[in-house]
């Protein structure tokens, strides 16, 4: 998978699909999944980031989500958090090309 | 068409059943995702970005009218109420759910179809020439010999974990509209001298990571022994295919790295025993039975020239393009071959919506014999259509945005999904394609850059054909950025070439002014009649070269 | 075999008689299974010797073990058992099918190693009549994965001829 890599990355997020229908969740600081980038927890550094990624695979996690993985967010005074990379971003929001479809379809 | 007997229905109905098992151990966490995972792929469906995606075997791209009001019916009651037709001559649905999905194939089966080998290391489904027994100077029906293979293909023990993907495709014609050399099997249907039907059998080509032309490994295989030509291909692919590293898994490497000569002496000498057995051998009676499925539609006596067709054409200008450009010569007289593009300028290529899909459907049933094909271009086809009613069809069709008369021109792009929607991707390959197209909208534009095939992969996975696009895009990441290598030079057909790569690689900002500079360089330096790969054949790469990269 | 493991043999739960044997292992009147370089290595004592003998193909890194450099051993060996080091390696539905079709082999060909549930069947049309399967399955299911295609299209090793002829009798 491309675009995967947070290495380096000061600020991350988990992210994962869940199982009963693919749709992106992510992982928040009350330990659920969330269906909303807005509510995901952000890690600042590296050890905090891999205690975020171990919280979010207890024994029973793939009862729920698919492959959880930490990925690299940006900091952005006017937005807050946003995804690094376009791949994430895609994935917080939907197709570039159909607007009406994904995420950015039921915040609209 | 090629009807289901009592045994294939039966086969199709195991199939949902386990794999509704499977589902349920997996939702009730019985087994784990690394468990599952190899079961889902071999049933097509994968894991992408904003959900599953489920990809349904169109065998040979061949579809009944009822069919394609099945695709509608799941598009809208399974999906968002569109689906996506893939150069592999299969639809692809981007949002059902893991757990609606096999309700989804019960529903399927019901006409005939399944989702069995979209993916996996396995024999995929049989690609094929879209004009098949429409098309004038076919040795025979193609679809007769991909619907033996796809039997023979299906839940086969020994083939079933292969190295790596395999991909099967047949042309009975000697314009080859399948791709047949860029395929792991490419098959030529040929005539010997004697009269006799025979296949030509191409083996190791591909495109992707190391894109290959197929070596020709037989000049004429006997109908009766294909079977066993093709296992025996197989056999020794399955046996010394590398299994260390799934880059260099296709047979495509196998036949590099061991040689062409080397690869033929292997496949004859386990043809020779397995033929020997005679077990392979396929019953006349069978393929009789088969080809009686894929006899000619009774059409009707008629003229050649249809008077109200010249009139419409004299009074419409735009009828008379999409004629001219999407219309072909059909083998009866008074009939034609439509082109339903799946290119409005501007949209996104493949795409239909399940009014469109319920559209087309009627058309077939009414206008076109109750046929309808795919072709690898991701436009759909009605292949055998009245003169007469050629500009009913076409109103109707205008009516629905499926009247764009731009096939195989710079607005008719193959893309791949991209990252918009692939999980593989490092970048977007819809939004070029669109914009590309807004760009040239101006069809007399087109009309005078003529043939011009630009293919577009949003990674070196090449999905979309860059590597065989007259004009080939990939999208390549650096740094979470997105940006675009392009290569020239390339074909598909039966001049089969593979592209040459330009030089350092554009900004999404930059590529489409890029192809703008490719075409003016191409309209400067064309001579006569000279299509874009012409040109490029004659002239190579350096003036196309120095001015795309001028500062 | 390992000790999570249990055989089933041409459709019944069957007692492992036979033993992996190391390749610096010292040969005992067991049923052993030897590695094929120890088959070609130590062929006279291994003929000589009184008691049961099989041999492993191992999947190897690259390229697995060729089936066809059994063919002259075929008459002191009694079992082959075919490593299926992942799901994925299919290269020894060809060994198998190999074995039987050509090299005429008609001991136990027993299949070691990551098996699926759904991959039983196909391996027994290949011509594998032994599985070393998880103990938490039970023949039930084993038999349940065993009919889960009640046609096959196409002839391999069993004697299922294929739909292709059977709709013609042949």
């Amino acid at each position: 998978m491309a675009q995967h890599s947070a290495k380096g990355a000061r600020f991350q997020a988990v992210t994962a699909n869940r199982l009963t229908d693919g749709e992106v969740v992510y992982f928040t600081d009350a330990g659920h999944w969330s269906l909303s980038f807005s509510e995901a927890a952000i890690a600042d550094g590296a050890e905090a980031a891999e205690a975020l990624l171990a919280g979010a695979m207890p024994a029973d996690f793939e009862a729920h989500v698919l492959d959880p993985y930490l990925f690299e967010v940006l900091q952005d005074a006017q937005t807050g958090y946003q995804p690094a990379s376009v791949r994430e971003t895609i994935r917080a929001k939907g197709p570039t090309i159909r607007l009406d479809l994904g995420k950015q379809a039921i915040a609209s | 068409m090629y009807r289901y007997d009592e045994f294939d229905h039966q086969l199709v109905a195991e199939r949902v059943e386990q794999f509704r098992g499977q589902v349920a151990r997996r939702v009730a966490g019985e087994i784990t995702e690394d468990a599952f995972k190899p079961l889902r792929l071999m049933n097509g469906v994968y894991l992408q970005l904003h959900a599953y995606m489920l990809r349904v075997a169109i065998p040979y791209g061949t579809l009944s009218s009822k069919q394609m009001r099945m695709l509608a019916h799941l598009a809208r009651e399974y999906d968002r109420g569109y689906g996506h037709f893939t150069t592999r001559q299969n639809i692809q649905y981007n949002w059902p759910a893991l757990d609606r999905i096999p309700d989804l194939l019960q529903e399927l089966a019901s006409v005939e179809m399944h989702a069995i080998q979209t993916s996996g290391n396995c024999i995929r489904n049989v690609t094929s020439d879209q004009y098949a027994g429409a098309i004038a100077d076919e040795v025979e029906d193609p679809r007769i010999i991909s619907e033996i293979i796809r039997q023979w293909s299906t839940f086969h023990p020994e083939f079933s974990y292969l190295p790596r993907k395999f991909k099967i495709a047949v042309t009975g014609h000697k314009n080859d509209r399948a791709a047949i050399k860029l395929h792991d099997i490419g098959i030529v249907i040929v005539k010997n001298a004697a009269g006799e039907i025979g296949y030509e059998v191409h083996v190791g080509g591909g495109q992707g990571r190391t894109p290959f032309i197929a070596k020709k490994m037989s000049d004429f295989v006997p109908a009766a022994q294909l079977l066993a030509y093709l296992e025996a291909v197989m056999r020794v692919y399955n046996m010394l295919g590398r299994r260390d590293n799934s880059y260099k898994a296709r047979i495509k490497i196998l036949v590099h790295e061991t040689g062409e000569e080397e690869m033929r002496r292997l496949v004859e000498a386990e043809f020779a025993k397995i033929d020997a057995s005679q077990m392979l051998t396929v019953p006349q009676e069978e393929i009789d039975r088969i080809a009686a499925y894929f006899a000619p539609p009774a059409l009707q006596e008629l003229p050649a020239a249809s008077a109200s067709l010249d009139a419409a054409r004299a009074s419409d200008t735009a009828f008379d393009h999409w004629v001219t450009t999407n219309v072909v010569s059909h083998v009866k007289p008074g009939y034609g071959i439509v082109n339903i593009s799946l290119k409005p300028i501007g949209g996104i290529p493949g795409d239909a919506s399940d009014a469109q899909m319920d559209v087309i459907a009627d058309l077939a049933e009414t206008y076109a014999q109750d046929e309808v094909r795919v072709t690898h271009e991701q436009n759909l086809v009605l292949p055998h259509v009245k003169l007469d009613d050629l500009k009913t069809v076409y109103d109707t069709l205008l009516a629905h945005g499926l009247a764009t008369p731009n096939l195989g021109m710079i607005s008719d792009t193959i893309a791949c999904p991209g990252l918009d929607y692939c999980n593989l991707a490092n970048a977007r390959s819809i939004p070029l394609a669109q914009e590309i197209s807004n760009r040239f909208a101006d069809l007399d534009r087109q009309y005078d850059i003529g043939e011009l095939k630009i293919k577009i992969s949003g990674c070196i996975n090449a999905c979309g054909h860059h590597h065989v696009g007259h004009i080939g895009i990939l999208g390549v990441d650096k740094k979470g950025t997105e940006f675009y290598q392009i290569s020239l030079g390339g074909s598909a057909d039966e001049n089969a070439s593979l592209g040459d790569i330009t030089g350092r690689a554009f900004t999404e900002d930059d590529i489409v002014d890029a192809i703008e500079n490719l075409v003016a360089s191409y309209v400067d330096l064309r001579q006569g009649g000279e299509r874009f790969i012409d040109t490029y054949r004659r002239v190579g790469m350096q003036p196309f070269k120095e001015r795309l990269y001028a500062e | 075999m390992q000790s999570n493991r249990q055989l089933i043999k041409d459709g019944t739960l069957a007692e492992n008689l036979w033993l992996y044997l190391e390749d610096d292992a010292a040969l005992s009147d067991t049923a052993s299974i030897v590695s094929l370089q120890r088959l070609e290595d130590e062929a006279d004592t291994l003929r000589a010797r009184n008691a049961p003998l099989g041999v492993i193909l191992r999947a190897g890194e690259k390229q697995g073990e060729d089936v066809r450099r059994l063919a002259p051993f075929l008459d002191m060996i009694q079992l082959v058992a075919i490593e299926f080091p992942v799901y994925r390696n299919g290269r020894g539905f060809s060994s198998a099918r190999i074995l039987r079709e050509e090299l005429k082999f008609d001991g136990e060909i027993r299949a070691t190693g990551e098996v699926l549930f759904d991959q039983w069947q196909p391996m027994a049309r290949c011509g594998i009549n032994a599985f070393e399967v998880d103990a938490s399955i039970s023949l039930d299911q084993f038999n349940q994965a065993m009919g889960e295609f009640s046609q096959a299209y196409q002839p391999a090793s069993d004697a299922r001829r294929g739909l292709l002829w059977q709709r013609h009798g042949k």
